[in-house]
């Protein structure tokens, strides 16, 4: 079992023991996403169960891959579970973090670890290789503490206070030596006080933010999880393993003595500088000191930065988008810095904020008004301001230690709190009109469903905003290039060819990629988010390979623009695991992981009528740009398809073509028997039986 | 292109001032990786704040009439649209509102000192 450690960290935290289960045991399902379905479907026997519940699982699950230098593809970290977070039932769900966490578990000699029950009290976890011990919070007074007081202290207790470098013998698990410290995990006070957009928090910023594991973690009484290995990793073929990265990094990169294309941020060839979207009055976005980018385990071109003031350390992506009507650079910084010392999910609080705003200035939301809300908003802009709003999110108090029924509601996410204010309510409901931007699942808009059709489909499709931008770059592209005067990367043509042409096993059909009007509801389009569901379930949650530079689809870098993907993934999967798995392979093996997640989102109660967006969605027309490739009078080209609505009706014509191509009733979209015997899940089948919810066909 | 005329009392205290929300103007902060973001903007400093960002998408005839309708700067408006004629992409004509519109909120905030 090349790439493995053998075993996975089973912790019950209700009885306080420590188990184990064989890797092995679910091989079959690679590592990462796979694996964790495959144990939550075992572990949890009534899939109908709050977020909440002591009996819900989380795992947390490494690949093979982690932890063996695979080019953006070492560093990740898979968290599973029933989420608490999405509206109106928590979801069966997932999240993913970066850093070393990963790696650290490998070292330890693990491949995953599954938590169970509910601590009578705070306690953390403490894993020392194969040492493993539920320790209580209250020696190292971790209950209370931010995530950054929290590592620390557990930094020093498990490995002292020595210097950058010292080595360090662990003096359990076996012993070894290591320059490393634990890489640790952990909740912040809005994980502690049950608030649904809670994330976990890694380092300083690598953040689990989707699902609300953070407080799921609280319910669960855990504050961290603490891992320090002194192992390796066994490697199939190394000589092979390092010849593949090399060649992928020479070919695809980034090469700054020779530049090809417009440097994006979410490519394969991304230079390495950390993204960052603060923005100030000024209109500067980088921090002026001293800083040096950031790497997750093996990245070959890290996205993070860390800097001479420490301020904004690691913050990246929509964790420095928000607040960005801060006074000042720095202010904006540092709220970067309080959504991760309290452990709040970056998005929902940016676009939250958003919402109040409107509500404040609509003068129904305020101190003393029809919504008593504590924030003064004469004071937007200020660091007092958004210290008080993260507080109130974290805390659920009016942010300055004082009970608030308002701040209470905001830690149930902006819908729940909406509709408890009554504000969904009648035809002018906010999400009817849309000042309310959360179009599916009570999560908040990341990339607009009615023009980036595979987001939003994708994301209504399944359990949250999917965030995954393999197609998204060809958005960038072109809108950078139509605002500054250049050229894209590829013509439109070029694109849709070179797409297609990976897609298996839809490959070559060309109308997977015409996001035009017409072609929004057909079963061309059915493909595309099928193929997107497949690839990513398996490729990028399972593998682990990283969302900001998989999959590599066009490269100015690389011959006639083709990127490596369907080249290069099974080279570093194979060259790590010894196995001869194919690209389709592992399409496949995403389908029927994707299907296993449909099978226990239907047991959770999902039915076909309950998969559609919010109102404003059907009303509204999106505003805002959106270049992607079309058809005009036969010819491709990249068209703006700016101001269009999605239609209600066709999209359930939508929905029957998708559920047609996945071999799922299109009556209920439950899965069928069929369906699911040939992926080899006939249990799962004879489980939804067992429920009534067996789709027909 | 010309300076613009010092602004009246009257132009110089809409200017500094927030407006309500069905007066606002929405533009589309463009950002990579987390995507469009409709931004509600409610004084002139935040739209001049927002033309600052990298890749800020504003209807330039909406802003135009803005300008007209709300903060009745008609020689602005003029401007603004003087500067979307100039500009050879939507990068340059932005930058070049923006510099239009922040030296008016020099003067307007130097017209308010004036009159402290």
């Amino acid at each position: 079992m090349n790439g493995y450690m053998g075993e996975i960290l089973r912790v019950d935290l209700t009885h306080g023991k420590i188990m184990t289960i064989p890797t092995r045991a679910y091989e079959p399902w690679v590592g990462g996403h796979g694996m964790g379905s495959a144990i939550f479907f075992d572990l949890v026997k009534d899939k109908t169960i709050d977020g909440f519940d002591p009996a819900n699982v989380v795992t947390i699950m490494t690949s093979p891959l982690c932890g063996t230098l695979v080019p953006a593809g070492s560093g990740r970290t898979e968290v599973q579970g029933i989420g608490v977070q999405s509206y109106p039932i928590g979801w069966f769900t997932r999240s993913n973090f970066g850093g070393r966490f990963s790696t650290m578990l490998k070292h330890a000699g693990w491949d995953g670890i599954v938590i169970e029950g509910r601590a009578e009290g705070p306690v953390w976890i403490d894993i020392r290789n194969r040492t493993v011990q539920i320790r209580n919070c209250r020696p190292l007074s971790l209950w209370g503490t931010d995530t950054w007081a929290c590592q620390e202290r557990i930094w020093n207790y498990v490995a002292g206070k020595g210097a950058f470098g010292d080595w360090l013998t662990l003096d359990g698990g076996g012993g070894g030596k290591t320059t490393q410290r634990p890489a640790v995990v952990a909740i912040g006070p809005a994980g502690e006080n049950l608030s649904r957009m809670a994330c976990l928090i890694h380092d300083a910023a690598n953040s689990s933010g989707q699902g609300g594991f953070g407080a799921v973690w609280g319910s669960k009484n855990l504050k961290a999880i603490s891992v320090i290995g002194t192992g390796s990793i066994n490697v199939h073929a190394p000589k092979a393993l390092m010849e593949a990265r090399l060649r992928q990094t020479n070919t695809y990169a980034f090469d700054l003595d020779n530049r090809k294309g417009r440097p994006l941020s979410t490519v394969f060839d991304a230079p390495p500088r950390p993204v960052t979207l603060w923005g100030t009055p000024r209109g500067s976005k980088r921090p002026s000191e001293g800083q040096r980018p950031v790497a997750c385990v093996g990245c070959h071109a890290g996205c993070r930065g860390r800097y001479e003031s420490g301020l904004g350390n690691e913050a990246h992506c929509a964790g420095t988008a928000f607040y960005s009507e801060a006074s000042s650079l720095d202010i904006q910084r540092r709220s970067s810095d309080l959504l991760n010392r309290y452990g709040v999910n970056a998005f929902e609080a940016w676009r939250g904020l958003e919402y109040l705003r409107v509500l404040n200035k609509e003068g129904v939301l305020g101190p003393g008004k029809k919504i008593d809300f504590p924030l003064t908003f004469k004071n937007f802009g200020s660091y007092e301001f958004v210290e008080q709003f993260v507080k109130m999110i974290a805390f659920r108090n009016d942010g300055h230690g004082h009970k608030s029924q308002t701040g209470a509601d905001l830690g149930e996410g902006f819908v729940r709190a909406a509709e408890k204010w009554g504000r969904l309510e009648g035809e002018e409901g906010d999400l009817k009109t849309g000042w309310l931007n959360f179009p599916y699942w009570g999560l908040p808009n990341h990339y607009e469903p009615r023009a980036e059709l595979e987001w939003g489909y994708g994301t209504i499709l399944g359990d949250r905003d999917i965030n995954e931008h393999c197609f998204n770059t060809i958005f960038w592209d072109v809108l950078i290039s139509r605002f500054i005067g250049g050229k894209p990367r590829a013509t439109a043509e070029e694109t849709v060819k070179i797409c297609t042409e990976k897609m298996i096993p839809f490959q070559g059909d060309h109308l997977m990629m015409d996001y035009g009007t017409e072609n929004m509801y057909s079963e061309h389009m059915a493909k595309l988010v099928a193929w997107h569901r497949h690839y990513t379930r398996f490729w990028k949650q399972s593998a682990l390979l990283c969302d900001f530079r998989w999959p590599d689809f066009i490269n100015p870098y690389a011959l006639d623009k083709v990127g490596s993907t369907g080249e290069s993934e099974q080279k570093f999967f194979n060259a790590v695991t010894g196995k001869h798995f194919s690209f389709l392979d592992g399409i496949e093996l995403g389908r029927r992981i994707w299907n296993l997640d449909q099978a226990i989102w239907t047991l959770q109660g999902r039915h076909r009528d309950m998969v559609h967006f919010a109102d404003y969605i059907y009303q509204v027309p999106y505003g805002g740009p959106c270049f992607m490739t079309s058809r005009v009078n036969g010819a491709w080209e990249y068209v703006n398809i700016s101001g269009r609505c999605i239609d209600k009706e066709k999209f359930e014509e939508f929905k029957t073509h998708f559920y047609h191509l996945e071999g799922w009733d299109p009556k209920t979209g439950y899965p069928s028997r069929s369906t699911l015997r040939s992926l080899n899940l006939g249990t799962v089948a004879d489980e939804l039986e067992k429920n009534g919810k067996l789709g027909k066909g | 292109m010309e300076k613009l005329s010092e602004p009246d009392k009257e132009i110089a205290s809409r200017v500094l001032q927030e407006v309500g929300f069905k007066e606002r103007i929405v533009g589309y902060q463009m950002r990579e990786r987390s995507g469009p973001m409709v931004k509600s903007l409610y004084s002139f400093e935040e739209v001049v704040d927002f033309l600052n960002d990298t890749f800020p998408v504003l209807k330039f005839d909406e802003l135009k009439r803005w300008l007209q309708v709300v903060m009745k700067d008609e020689e602005l408006a003029l401007k603004v649209e003087e500067a979307v004629e100039q500009g050879h992409t939507d990068y340059e004509r932005t930058r070049l509102i923006r510099d239009l519109m922040g030296e008016r909120l020099v003067q307007c905030k130097n017209a308010r000192r004036s009159m402290a």
